[in-house]
């Protein structure tokens, strides 16, 4: 079952590093697993706990949000206060019996293709490994879909 | 301001499973700003509930309101629509809402999402500190604006005690000492005499002591 | 692209200004003129702009990212409307006078038309010998993937090398290959120019004895940026180039090429390498490894700019960069191991010593470019003795021909801040000549915006192929097919390359006539190309921010190009996530606010005299508001400059100018008490003359020109005994009391009183001038005297050089001392005691003095610029000067929109620094002002007062302190402040901040898209 798994993966990425990163990576050629699909934003401190949570609910797999380096933010902080938000869901995650590991708070430059194609790949081979998410485990397991 | 901290998932969990369909009601006051039972925490909690019972195999229906106050049943009329299809009501307010919601709907059963902690001030974004008890008899006057019983560790009205540590309480560094603090406040004050007066045994009939409490306003009450 | 003819410039009354050179200092001039309505002209001898800056890694004191710093600058820049940017482009003739030049340009064949380029890179791939990677490579540097938003985003032919124009021809499905296109030259007339060539970068192979050029790892210190940047040839891994291995010693060695009297060598300053050796020392153990050692070989540490003597503390105290004063002997390959022994003698021993290091870094400065040296001589302007365009210290960017203007390094020696600064006066000063074009052209282009509220959804959708680079990836047709049935498409077709010319026509059509009222294309990065298709939507009567860019191309076909079916798969899901999320986009508008165009000056020190005069000058009404009861502040105190110009004379004619000028109301002995407003419309309220009559001012723009004190601790004697006196007190006294100076035998100076130590940690900046220029005038009275000037570092930057090469020929002895072992002063009766150890002798001195004088500078004006960045919500950097709004790119601006700082209130600086950055000051303010309105965005936070629960986290957590609790007891963000990342509205427990096209059911029904079918 696992061997066949593709898992869906949402990449928050931030418009001045993570997403440039993503374009240069593109430009470049560099492969990285097309499971990853990008939602833009302004600054990764733009993310909401609830935008990762309900990215699970519906149907996610593995979700991580990408700014940029620390001490680069081109507002000051957000990606710091991204990082805090993304240990509040992991920690929540944890309680819910749904592995942590399933979202990651990841940084860069806007000239760190490379990274970026690295990190998907590493990111990807790990939510393959963590197998299906909530949502994809209950219809296999029950039948169900996913509310709200 | 009340504050709060949300009860661990396991204890929510085990509260709601027995239901299918869930009343979750937040409050837009103290636990709002306390950022432990508003708008974004029910969501939250929500989604997480909805996440777990799914994985078990169920599907939870959860309906998010968050009213103005929990603790006015002006407001918490406001859920008469939305508890009728509801199996169970869980609360995000504080001990006040939480009962006000059960007072008011007693044919459902109402559980708390969070443990009501205390009265407290923010000290910055996210740190909130206990300030007060409500004894019913505030001695802050003649105390600096400290209050001892709220903040020394062991209530002493006479302190400081032998275990104040350069400014730290002995039953914890992380705390000051709240005797030192109303000496320092004091001294500034040039109050420092005050110190030395002994206080004497405080009437704590006016606290918890002397039974459930009320308050009536015969100029306001109706 | 737009052609600027002859008789069209004759029509709109010549107000083109021609900018030559596209580093940061001409984007700098051209875009402040472009943004205060001048046309402009940028020409660049290479095919992309962006200059040197585009080379560099990260840039000093925030140590970030060059890449994200810059790349908005350069899509700014050509996206312009009234800059027309001309790459490959030199002047050959210039004919004409100021106000009416007549340029002769000339242009090299690019081969492609840039207009119909869509960079798609398949001419790249095919034939690589044959096509200039533009947006990346850099020919000089052929690993070195220079930016990825290179402007313009296009490629370039070599010629030379094509040997089959039809096979390149028939690779371009987007037909930009234009073999015909041959060297162009035209004859435009311009009101002025601007020149900012900037400068080359020395080469080190020259030199014989460190070994540049000849062993692996000795690098220049360029090439050390590029090892360590992420878009370098090593992708930011930090290894040595013989055997790429990552080095553990790693040595710089200062003033390479620079400060030297060899034959190879200039004797200037180039006053940047020590920050950037500093810089370099810090990132290398900062990002890579702790345990790297980094040494710098060092003369004299010219930390002299704004708190980067804090920076050097910082490389030493905290990141434990190792420095070692002297300059090295040589520099010796061991060919077995590569490794380099640099062989070295300090002043403590003396011995050579010789230390091995695996990587040595040669910090080398400017050099004129030969290329410049011809183009001057073309342009008729006047250069120095080292090469550098000549200018005058009251007119700091005006060259010797009238109508030309000079900034950057190809005037002087310079860093980017001060590059920026100059480059803003330089545009500051070219504009007077032109007037500014008619307004709001690019309103009338578009009509007005139709009201969808109530339609019901209708999107159109539109799929690029992008030549191969989508369609060669996915069937765009299945694509097209499947979207087409999705819930609330109105059409879906496919329409080529999306970005050209007949296909955004082809839109334009469809959107009218099926009545569409949201569109989604599928096509490459909406970073790039989202302005081009906001503007169709435009066009077509709709908001611009009902338009979604999905990213096919950079995200999808090109790094999953060998997976094509899971290509296809992903881009269909991309596309419904983009569809989905449209379906809840709401039209935004951008808040826009009409602008006072009055101006408000305080301070009338030079700095203000200077502004208030260019901007009176334009036309604007100036309040210059001053605390003193005369115009003039400290340099009324001055007698002379270094170079020797009489500054009473300019000072007095100043203050006479200002005075007299009709749109200048000047109020003295006036403070200011209150102040209130939002962006473009301020009222401040003042205290005025002996009667403090309170009045108010409304402006909407202020410059703040409040100045600095001049320091005078009570140090070393001063103030106790009238033979020790400051550089200010000497300079009045060789002007004023010629005889007595005449008169002395001995002098001590000594420098870096009250500066560079606690308390007043920067360095005062002028003090090392001022000294030369005493000593020298002291010798000019009595050629006998003996002069000590006992020193921590001589900081003569730049061409100041010259001045202290010129005081060591004339005799004047330099001693250093260390803060450990201060001089000592003690009374002697009529003289003075000066009691010193010379590191070189290794032995204390004892010299008896006439006079003792004291470099003691300036001090920030704590106490005016705390209440006024209190009134006016102002930053303020740790020792109490103004803050500008970014240290690097934005010199001259702060923090809240319509307030410029200039001169020492910003930090020290000699006359002619404040009268560049007054300059600087006023085109900034020109260019705000000349918007007649401020456009503020639309991507701005609201919130929703019902849902508010007033419980501060927004005012906590905003990084720029824009919410508060309004009088109703709710939140409330200004527009007009606020930045729009989004942090409040993530942050807020009541979910009542929502940020405007971010909104949370935009972001959740992207979800839904994407997950669509699962559910």
């Amino acid at each position: 079952m696992s061997n066949t798994f593709e898992p869906e993966i949402v990449a928050f990425c931030c418009h001045y590093c993570a997403y440039t990163a993503a374009d240069m990576a593109g430009s470049k050629r560099l492969s990285y697993p097309p499971n990853v699909k990008i939602i833009r934003v302004p600054c990764t401190g733009k993310v909401d706990a609830i935008h990762i949570m309900k990215a699970f609910q519906k149907g996610a797999d593995g979700v991580y949000v990408a700014g940029c380096l620390e001490g680069d933010c081109h507002f000051k902080n957000g990606n710091l206060r991204a990082a805090r938000r993304v240990q509040r869901v992991q920690a929540l995650l944890d309680e819910i019996g749904i592995d942590s590991r399933r979202v990651e708070m990841i940084t860069m430059s806007a000239g760190m293709g490379e990274r970026f194609a690295k990190t998907a790949r590493e990111f990807t081979e790990k939510i393959r490994e963590l197998g299906p998410g909530p949502v994809k485990a209950a219809e296999r397991d029950f039948g169900l879909s996913a509310a709200g | 301001m009340i504050t709060a901290v949300r009860k661990p998932m396991e204890e929510i969990i085990a509260c709601v499973s027995p239901y299918d369909r869930i009343l979750l009601a937040g409050c837009n006051e103290c636990v709002s700003v306390c950022s432990v039972g508003g708008r974004k925490e029910v969501s939250l909690l929500s989604s997480a509930l909805q996440m777990h019972f799914l994985k078990q195999g169920k599907t939870l229906e959860i309906q998010e309101v968050t009213l103005e106050r929990q603790c006015d049943p002006e407001y918490v009329e406001e859920l008469v629509n939305s508890v009728d299809s509801a199996d169970a009501v869980l609360s995000m307010a504080c001990g006040c809402g939480v009962q006000t919601v059960a007072a008011r709907f007693r044919e459902k059963p109402v559980f708390p999402a969070v443990n009501t902690a205390f009265m407290g001030a923010s000290e910055r974004q996210g740190v909130w500190s206990e300030r007060c008890q409500g004894c019913g008899d505030c001695v802050l006057g003649i105390t600096g604006g400290i209050c001892p019983i709220a903040r020394c560790s062991k209530r002493l009205m006479n302190g400081p005690c032998g275990g104040s540590t350069k400014g730290k309480c002995e039953i914890d560094t992380d705390i000051d000492c709240a005797w030192q603090l109303i000496w320092d406040r004091l001294k500034a004050l040039g109050l420092e005499n005050r110190i030395e007066e002994i206080m004497e045994a405080k009437d704590w009939r006016t606290s918890r002591d002397g039974g459930p409490r009320k308050i009536v306003r015969e100029d306001l009450a109706s | 692209m737009k052609e600027y003819s002859d008789i069209e410039a004759k029509q709109s009354g010549n107000r083109a200004v021609l900018v030559i050179g596209g580093g940061m200092g001409g984007i700098r001039a051209a875009l402040d003129l472009a943004e205060s309505r001048r046309d402009v002209v940028l020409i660049d001898k290479s095919y992309s702009i962006g200059g040197l800056m585009t080379r560099l890694d990260r840039t000093f004191p925030t140590n970030n990212c060059d890449l994200c710093t810059i790349s908005p600058h350069l899509s700014e820049s050509g996206r312009q409307l009234l800059i027309d940017l001309k790459p490959m482009t030199e002047v050959e003739k210039v004919e004409g006078e100021a106000g009416d030049f007549r340029v002769t340009i000339k242009t090299k064949p690019r081969y492609i038309d840039v207009e119909k380029c869509t960079a798609c890179g398949e001419c790249v791939e095919k034939f690589p010998d044959w096509v200039h990677f533009t947006p990346g490579l850099d020919p000089r540097a052929p690993t070195c993937m220079r930016y990825p938003q290179a402007t313009p985003y296009a490629f370039s032919v070599d010629a030379e090398k094509v040997t089959d124009f039809k096979a390149l021809q028939e690779v371009c499905r987007a037909g930009a290959i234009v073999p015909e296109d041959r060297e162009r030259t035209e004859t435009l007339s311009f009101a002025s120019i601007v020149l900012a060539t900037g400068a080359e970068l020395f080469d080190p192979s020259v030199l014989d004895n460190f070994g540049g050029g000849k062993y692996d790892n000795v690098v220049t210190g360029l090439e050390y940026e590029r090892i360590m940047s992420a878009s370098g040839p090593t992708q930011g891994w930090l290894e040595r180039p013989s055997d790429r291995k990552r080095p553990s010693r790693v040595a710089w060695i200062q003033c390479v090429g620079s400060r030297g009297i060899n034959s190879a060598d200039v004797p200037y300053c180039s006053g940047v390498c020590c920050m950037y050796a500093l810089k370099e020392a810090i990132v290398t153990r900062e990002r890579f490894a702790e345990d790297i050692e980094t040494s710098i070989f060092y003369m004299d540490m010219r930390t002299c700019g704004k708190d980067y003597e804090l920076y050097l503390n910082s490389a030493v105290d905290d990141y434990g960069v190792r420095l070692i004063r002297c300059r090295p002997h040589s520099v010796v390959e061991d060919p077995e191991t590569g490794n380099l022994s640099i062989t070295y003698a300090t002043d403590e021993e003396s011995c050579h010593k010789i230390e091995v290091f695996d990587m040595v870094v040669l910090s080398t400065g400017f050099r004129v470019d030969e290329q410049v040296l011809e183009l001057a001589g073309r342009l008729g302007i006047d250069l120095d003795e080292h090469g550098f365009a000549q200018t005058e210290n009251f007119k700091p960017v005006a060259t010797s021909r009238p109508g030309i203007y000079a900034c950057g390094v190809c005037e002087s020696p310079k860093d980017i801040p001060e590059t920026m600064i100059q480059a803003s006066a330089a545009a500051a000063e070219a504009g007077i000549q032109t007037p500014p074009a008619p307004q709001e052209q690019e309103e009338e282009f578009f009509p007005p915006e139709k009201d969808i509220s109530g339609e019901p959804l209708r999107v159109g959708v539109f799929v690029c192929d992008c030549g191969a680079n989508i369609g060669g990836v996915i069937e765009v047709d299945e694509l097209v097919r499947n979207t087409g049935g999705l819930a609330g498409v109105e059409l879906a077709e496919a329409v080529g390359y999306g970005c050209s010319s007949e296909s955004i026509n082809r839109m334009e059509q469809l959107i009218t006539a099926k009545g569409l009222n949201r569109v989604v294309i599928g096509g490459c990065s909406p970073r790039t190309h989202e302005t081009k298709f906001q503007d169709m939507m435009r066009r077509c009567g709709l908001n611009k921010y009902l338009v979604e860019i999905v990213n096919l191309r950079d995200q999808d076909t090109w790094p999953h190009m060998d997976q094509p079916e899971d290509a296809q798969e992903k881009a269909f899901r991309l596309m419904e996530m983009g569809i989905s999320g449209i379906s809840k986009a709401r039209p935004l508008t951008e808040n826009t606010l009409p602008i006072n165009q009055n101006v408000l000056v305080v301070g009338g020190g030079v700095a203000g005299m200077n502004s208030a005069l260019l901007l009176a000058d334009q036309g604007f009404r100036v309040y210059l508001v001053e605390r003193e009861k005369e115009l003039g502040g400290l340099a009324r105190n001055i007698r002379t400059t270094l170079e020797g110009e009489h500054v009473g004379a300019y000072i007095s004619d100043l203050i006479e100018k200002v005075n007299s000028h009709n749109r200048i109301q000047v109020m003295t002995r006036t403070i200011i008490v209150d102040h209130k407003g939002r962006p473009g419309r301020y009222t401040t309220g003042i205290q005025t003359g002996r009667g403090m009559h309170y009045m108010q001012i409304e402006h909407g723009v202020a410059i703040m020109a409040t100045g600095a004190l001049a320091n005078r601790p009570s140090q070393y004697l001063l103030g106790k005994h009238d033979k020790v006196m400051t550089q200010m007190d000497l300079d009045v006294k060789i002007e004023d009391d010629p005889q007595s100076v005449r008169d002395m035998d001995q002098v001590v100076m000594i420098q870096c009183v009250g500066s560079r130590e606690p308390g007043n940690p920067n360095c005062s900046r002028i003090c090392c001038q001022s000294a030369v220029k005493n000593a020298l005038r002291l010798k000019d009275a009595n050629s006998e005297m003996q002069i000590f000037v006992l020193y921590r570092d001589i900081r003569t930057y730049g061409l100041y050089e010259d001045y202290y090469r010129e005081a060591r020929r004339r005799g004047v002895r330099f001693i250093r001392y260390e803060p450990e072992k201060r001089p000592e002063v003690r009374d002697a009766g009529e003289g003075l005691e000066v009691g010193v150890y010379d590191p070189i002798l290794g032995l204390p001195l004892e010299i008896s003095a006439d006079a003792v004088i004291l470099s003691t500078g300036f001090a920030a004006d704590d106490e005016t610029t705390e209440d006024l960045s209190m009134m006016f919500h102002l930053t303020r950097s740790d020792d109490g000067s103004f803050l500008e709004d970014h240290v690097k790119l934005r010199p001259s601006d702060m923090s809240v929109p319509g307030f410029f700082v200039a001169g020492t209130a910003h930090s020290p600086k000699s006359i002619r620094e404040s009268i560049t950055q007054a300059q600087a000051a006023a085109g900034r303010a020109r260019s705000l002002l000349a918007r007649q309105v401020i456009n503020l965005g639309a991507a701005v936070a609201k919130v929703d007062g019902a849902k508010c629960a007033a419980c501060l986290i927004c005012v906590r957590v905003c990084p720029f302190n824009v919410p508060f609790i309004n009088a109703d007891g709710y939140s409330e963000i200004d527009p007009a402040l606020c930045h729009g990342c989004g942090t409040c509205a993530a942050e807020c427990p009541a979910r009542a901040i929502q940020l405007m096209r971010y909104e949370d059911d935009q972001i959740l029904a992207k979800l839904e898209g994407l997950f669509e079918r699962m559910n």
